[in-house]
C-alpha cells in the first residue's frame, strides 16, 4: 500500500467533509431523537443549486449562494412538514419516515433533471492542483480541510460559549428537563435544524468541487458511510460525532486511495462489520463516555 | 369461525389477484406476478415487524441470499461460467430443480436471518434499525463484488422462469399461511405481548430475546422463499435488492398498516397495483381513450409522498392494524370496569 | 395577594385519575407542603402546574393568569420554577453551565452570580463536571438553578430524597430562607414531620383528594400525623 501526499491531503479533506456531516447529522439527533436519513438528499438538493447556476452562466459565487438558499429553505420545510409532526414518535418511526422522504427527494431529483446528471463546471478550477514545495495537492482539498476545521471551531464557540449553544447540549441529554428549566424547544430544534442545513450546505459545495457530475444519488454513499461513522462515534454527542465521521473518511480516503480496488471495495462491509460490533458491545458509541440513561 | 376469516380475507385477496393476473394479457401479467413476489416480502416483513414492533431494514438481505441461492443454484451447468466467470468450482456443478431451489432459498434465508438475529436481537429502538442496516450493506456489498460466489455486478440470467401465476401465488400463500399460523401459536402471542409491554412481558416470563429470534428466522425464511420466487421470474441484478426494494417493501408494510397480517397483504397489493399502474404510466397507457404518459419516476415520488403522509397522519395504516373479523364488538356489562 | 393558585384541579393519566379535584393557594413568602403516601398525586400536582401532566378539569392561576394548557418551557418563564424529583442536573455540564441553564427562563437581564452566595458549596465548584458532586451538593445545585431564574414560585418535589439527616438540614434551611426573599414555595414531601413545622400550612393528600390540612402546631402530634395518612 502505497500512500501519497495527494492520498493524503484527499483523504484529511474527505475526513473534514465527512466529520461536518456528521455534525449535522448528530445535531439534530440530539434534540429530536432523529437519524436523518434524507440528509444526503439535501446535500444532492444543493448540488444541483450549484450545478443549474453554472449551467445558466451564473457566476460561481452565486451558485453557492443559491446552494445554501435551497438547501436551508429545504431544512425548514422538511422540519414543518415532517420532523414536528413526528415529534412524539418513536425513534425508529422517525427512523422510517425519513427513509421515506430520501426517496421522495431523490425520486423529485430523478424527475425534474432526470439520471444522467448535470456538471457543476463553475467549481472546475478548485480541482486544479497547486505546487506546495514540489508536491501537487488539488486545491479543493486544501480547501475543504480549511473550511472543516474553521467550521468546526466556529460550532465549539456556539455550543460551548453561546446560550443556544448550552441549551441545544442540555436538550440533547435531557430534553424535558431542559423545557422545565425554560429551554425553549422549537427554538432548539430550529436551531439545530438551520445548523444542520448550514453544514450540509457547506457539505454540498465541498463535494461538488470534488465531483463536479451531480446525479440524484449525489452523496447518497456517502451519507451512508457517515451514519456509520456518526454511530461508531457516539450520536448525541458533537465532539465523538464529529470523530467519529473524520475517522471514517480519513479512513476511507487512505485506503480508498492506496489499496488495489478489489480489496477496497470490500470497506461497507468492515465499516458495517465494525457498527454492528459498536452497537452490540457499547450502545452509544465509541468515543462517548458510558453511563448515560438514554439508550440508542 | 373467527380465525378462518381472520386468514381468509388475505388468502382470498391473494388468489383474487391472482385469477385477475390470469385474465389480462402477457404483458400486464408481468406487474401482477411482481406484486404477488412483493406480498411474500411484504408478509415476510410483517411476521417479524408486525409482531416484535422492532424496526428491520436487514431483510432485503435476506431476499438477496433467496436469489443468489435459487439463482446459482438453477443457471444451467452450460451458462453457468459465460454469465459468472468467477464461480467457484463446487458451484459450477452442483444443480437442483425449481422445487428444490424455493425450499433451498428458504433454508438459506432462515439460517443466516438465525445466524445474524443470534446476536442482533439483543438490540431494539434505533439501534436495531441501523444494526439491521449494516446487514443489508454487507450481504450487498459482498454480493455485488465477490464473482467467486456468483454473478457479481451482473443480472441472474438463464435461470429458468418458472415463476408464472401460479407459481408465484403458491408462494405468496404460503408466506401468508405460514405467517398466520406463527402469528396464531404461542410464540407469536407471546411475541405481541412482548410488544405490547415489553416489561410486563417478561414479568410474565416470556424471553423477548428468544422470542424476537424465533420470529426474525421465521420471516428470514419466507424472505428467502420469496427471493427464490423472485429470480424465477425475471433476470435480476443484486442492485435491485437493495435500497430501493428496501423502501417499497417497508412502503407497502407501513401504508397497509404493520400491525396486522392483513394490513400487509393490503398494502403489498394496493401500494403494488399503484406503483404499477404508475409504472406503466412511465412508459405510456391508454385508459378510457385518453393517453397517459408519466415522466420516470412518478411512481417512487407518489410511493414515497404516500408513505410520509401515512407516517405523519395516520401511524396505524389503512387497516389500522386491525384484522377482518366477523366478531361483533363486545359491550360493557354495567358495573364494569 | 396570591402567587399560585389550584382550583379543582383534575390529572389524568389514561383511565387513571391521579388527580381529582384539588384547590390550594400559595401566596408570596408562604411555604405550602403537600405530604401524602406514594401515589398520592403529589408530583401529578407538581407536573400538571409545569404543563408536562394531561391537565382533563380545573383551572391553575399564576398571579390571576391562568397557565392551562401552557408549554413546560411558557410556564417556566412565566415565572414558575421546578426543582424536578431525582434532581435532574446535567450530569455531564459544569456546575455553571447548570446554573446558566437557569437564566433560560430569568424575566430580567443577570447573570448567575446572586445565587452562588446563598449556596457557597455551589460557588466552590462552579467548574466541576456537575455529575462529580455529592448528592447533597447536586440537591443545593438543583435549587439553585431554579433559583437562578429569580422565579415567583418554587416547587419542589421531594427535594430530601436520598439526603442525610445533615444536609436535610441545608435543604430545609435554605428553604426557609427562600421564603424570606418572597418567593411562594410549594414543597412536595415524604418527610411529613419537618415538612410541617417549615410550612405555613401542610396540606395532606392522599388518592388525589386533599384530606386535611395541618398548621406548624400539629407538627409535634404524631397521633394526628400517622391519622392523617392512614385515614
Amino acid at each position: 500500500m502505497t500512500v501519497t501526499w495527494q492520498t493524503l491531503a484527499d483523504a484529511l479533506s474527505l475526513g473534514g467533509i465527512y466529520a461536518l456531516m456528521a455534525v449535522g447529522i448528530g445535531l439534530v439527533f440530539g434534540v429530536l431523537r432523529l437519524v436523518n436519513f434524507a440528509y444526503g438528499q439535501l446535500i444532492m438538493a444543493g448540488a444541483y443549486a450549484i450545478a443549474y447556476a453554472s449551467v445558466w452562466g451564473w457566476p460561481s459565487w452565486a451558485g453557492i449562494l443559491l446552494c445554501f438558499g435551497v438547501v436551508l429553505a429545504l431544512s425548514v420545510l422538511l422540519d414543518r412538514l415532517v420532523f414536528r409532526p413526528l415529534r412524539t414518535h418513536s425513534p425508529a418511526v422517525m427512523l422510517v419516515a425519513t427513509f421515506a422522504i430520501a426517496f421522495l427527494l431523490q425520486s423529485i431529483a430523478v424527475l425534474s433533471f432526470g439520471q444522467l446528471g448535470t456538471v457543476a463546471s463553475t467549481l472546475g478550477p478548485l480541482n486544479q492542483p497547486w505546487d506546495i514545495g514540489g508536491v501537487e495537492i488539488r486545491k479543493i482539498a486544501i480547501v475543504s480541510i480549511v473550511i472543516a476545521a474553521v467550521c468546526l471551531a466556529l460550532l465549539q464557540l456556539l455550543l460551548t460559549r453561546t446560550s443556544v449553544g448550552l441549551q441545544m447540549r442540555a436538550a440533547a441529554m435531557d430534553f424535558r428537563t431542559a423545557r422545565m428549566l425554560g429551554v425553549r424547544a422549537n427554538r432548539v430544534i430550529g436551531g439545530a435544524v438551520l445548523i444542520s442545513g448550514l453544514l450540509a450546505a457547506i457539505s454540498a459545495f465541498m463535494l461538488t468541487a470534488r465531483n463536479p457530475q451531480v446525479t440524484p444519488i449525489f452523496a447518497l454513499d456517502d451519507t451512508i458511510i457517515v451514519l456509520a461513522g456518526v454511530v461508531l462515534g457516539g450520536l448525541n454527542r458533537p465532539i465523538p460525532a464529529t470523530l467519529g465521521g473524520f475517522t471514517i473518511g480519513f479512513a476511507s480516503g487512505i485506503l480508498g486511495g492506496g489499496l488495489p480496488t478489489n480489496q477496497s471495495q470490500y470497506l461497507p462491509t468492515f465499516l458495517f462489520g465494525a457498527v454492528i460490533l459498536v452497537l452490540l458491545v457499547r450502545p452509544n458509541g465509541l468515543f462517548a463516555r458510558g453511563g448515560s440513561e438514554e439508550r440508542l | 369461525m373467527r380465525r378462518v376469516v381472520e386468514l381468509a380475507a388475505p388468502v382470498a385477496l391473494v388468489l383474487a389477484t391472482a385469477l385477475l393476473g390470469l385474465a389480462v394479457s402477457t404483458a400486464l401479467q408481468t406487474y401482477f406476478l411482481d406484486t404477488l413476489v412483493k406480498v411474500a416480502i411484504v408478509v415476510a416483513l410483517y411476521v417479524f415487524i408486525g409482531n416484535s414492533g422492532v424496526l428491520s431494514f436487514g431483510h432485503i438481505s435476506f431476499v438477496a441470499l433467496g436469489v443468489w441461492t435459487a439463482g446459482v443454484l438453477t443457471v444451467p451447468e452450460g451458462q453457468k461460467n459465460a454469465i459468472m466467470p468467477g464461480i467457484a468450482h463446487f458451484l459450477l456443478h452442483t444443480n437442483v430443480g425449481n422445487a428444490w431451489s424455493l425450499v433451498l432459498a428458504a433454508a438459506v434465508g432462515l439460517a443466516f436471518a438465525f445466524a445474524v438475529g443470534l446476536p442482533l436481537m439483543r438490540l431494539s429502538g434505533l439501534a436495531a434499525g441501523i444494526a439491521t442496516f449494516g446487514v443489508l450493506e454487507i450481504v450487498n456489498n459482498v454480493l455485488r463484488y465477490d464473482d467467486r460466489i456468483g454473478p457479481g455486478l451482473n443480472a441472474f440470467s438463464s435461470v429458468p422462469e418458472t415463476t408464472g401465476i401460479w407459481q408465484a401465488a403458491i408462494g405468496a400463500l404460503i408466506c401468508v399461511v405460514v405467517a398466520y399460523a406463527y402469528q396464531r401459536s404461542r410464540y407469536g402471542r407471546q411475541l405481541r405481548a412482548t410488544r405490547e409491554d415489553p416489561a410486563a412481558a417478561s414479568a410474565a416470563g416470556i424471553s423477548i430475546y428468544r422470542q424476537r429470534l424465533l420470529a426474525f428466522a421465521v420471516s428470514g425464511a419466507l424472505a428467502g422463499l420469496a427471493g427464490g420466487l423472485y429470480v424465477h421470474l425475471l433476470p435480476i441484478e443484486i442492485d435491485s435488492l437493495y435500497l430501493d426494494l428496501t423502501f417499497i417493501t417497508l412502503a407497502m408494510l407501513v401504508v397497509g398498516g404493520s400491525g396486522s397480517l392483513l394490513g400487509a397483504v393490503v398494502g403489498a397489493l394496493a401500494v403494488g397495483g399503484l406503483d404499477s399502474f404508475l409504472s406503466a404510466a412511465e412508459n405510456g397507457v391508454d385508459i378510457f381513450g385518453w393517453h397517459l404518459n408519466l415522466p420516470t419516476d412518478t411512481s417512487a415520488l407518489t410511493v414515497g409522498a404516500l408513505m410520509a403522509l401515512v407516517l405523519v397522519y395516520r401511524p396505524g395504516g389503512l387497516t389500522g392494524g386491525h384484522e377482518l373479523s366477523l366478531a361483533l364488538p363486545r359491550f360493557r356489562k354495567d358495573g364494569d370496569g | 395577594m396570591t402567587a399560585l393558585a389550584l382550583d379543582g384541579l383534575r390529572v389524568r393519566y389514561g383511565a387513571v385519575d391521579a388527580v381529582r379535584g384539588l384547590s390550594l393557594e400559595v401566596r408570596p413568602g408562604e411555604i405550602v407542603g403537600l405530604i401524602g403516601p406514594n401515589g398520592a398525586g403529589k408530583s401529578s400536582t407538581l407536573n400538571a402546574v409545569m404543563g408536562s401532566a394531561p391537565v382533563v378539569g380545573g383551572e391553575i392561576r399564576l398571579g390571576g393568569a391562568s397557565l392551562r394548557g401552557r408549554r413546560p418551557e411558557d410556564v417556566a418563564r412565566a415565572g414558575i420554577a421546578l426543582v424536578p424529583e431525582g434532581r435532574r442536573i446535567f450530569a455531564e455540564l459544569s456546575v455553571e453551565e447548570n446554573l446558566r441553564l437557569g437564566l433560560a427562563a430569568r424575566r430580567t437581564p443577570g447573570g448567575i452570580e446572586s445565587v452562588l452566595d446563598f449556596f457557597p458549596v455551589v460557588a466552590e465548584f462552579r467548574h466541576r463536571p456537575a455529575g462529580a458532586l455529592s448528592g447533597g451538593q447536586q440537591q443545593q445545585l438543583a435549587i439553585a438553578r431554579a433559583l437562578v431564574a429569580e422565579p415567583d414560585v418554587l416547587l419542589l418535589d421531594e427535594p430530601s430524597l436520598g439526603l442525610a439527616p445533615r444536609l436535610v438540614d441545608v435543604v430545609f434551611d435554605a428553604l426557609a430562607a427562600i421564603r424570606e426573599r418572597g418567593v411562594a414555595v410549594l414543597l412536595v414531601e415524604q418527610r411529613a414531620q419537618r415538612t410541617v413545622a417549615l410550612a405555613d400550612r401542610t396540606h395532606v393528600l392522599s388518592n388525589g383528594e386533599l384530606r386535611l390540612t395541618l398548621g406548624p402546631e400539629d407538627a409535634d402530634d404524631t397521633e394526628k400525623l400517622v391519622a392523617a395518612y392512614f385515614a
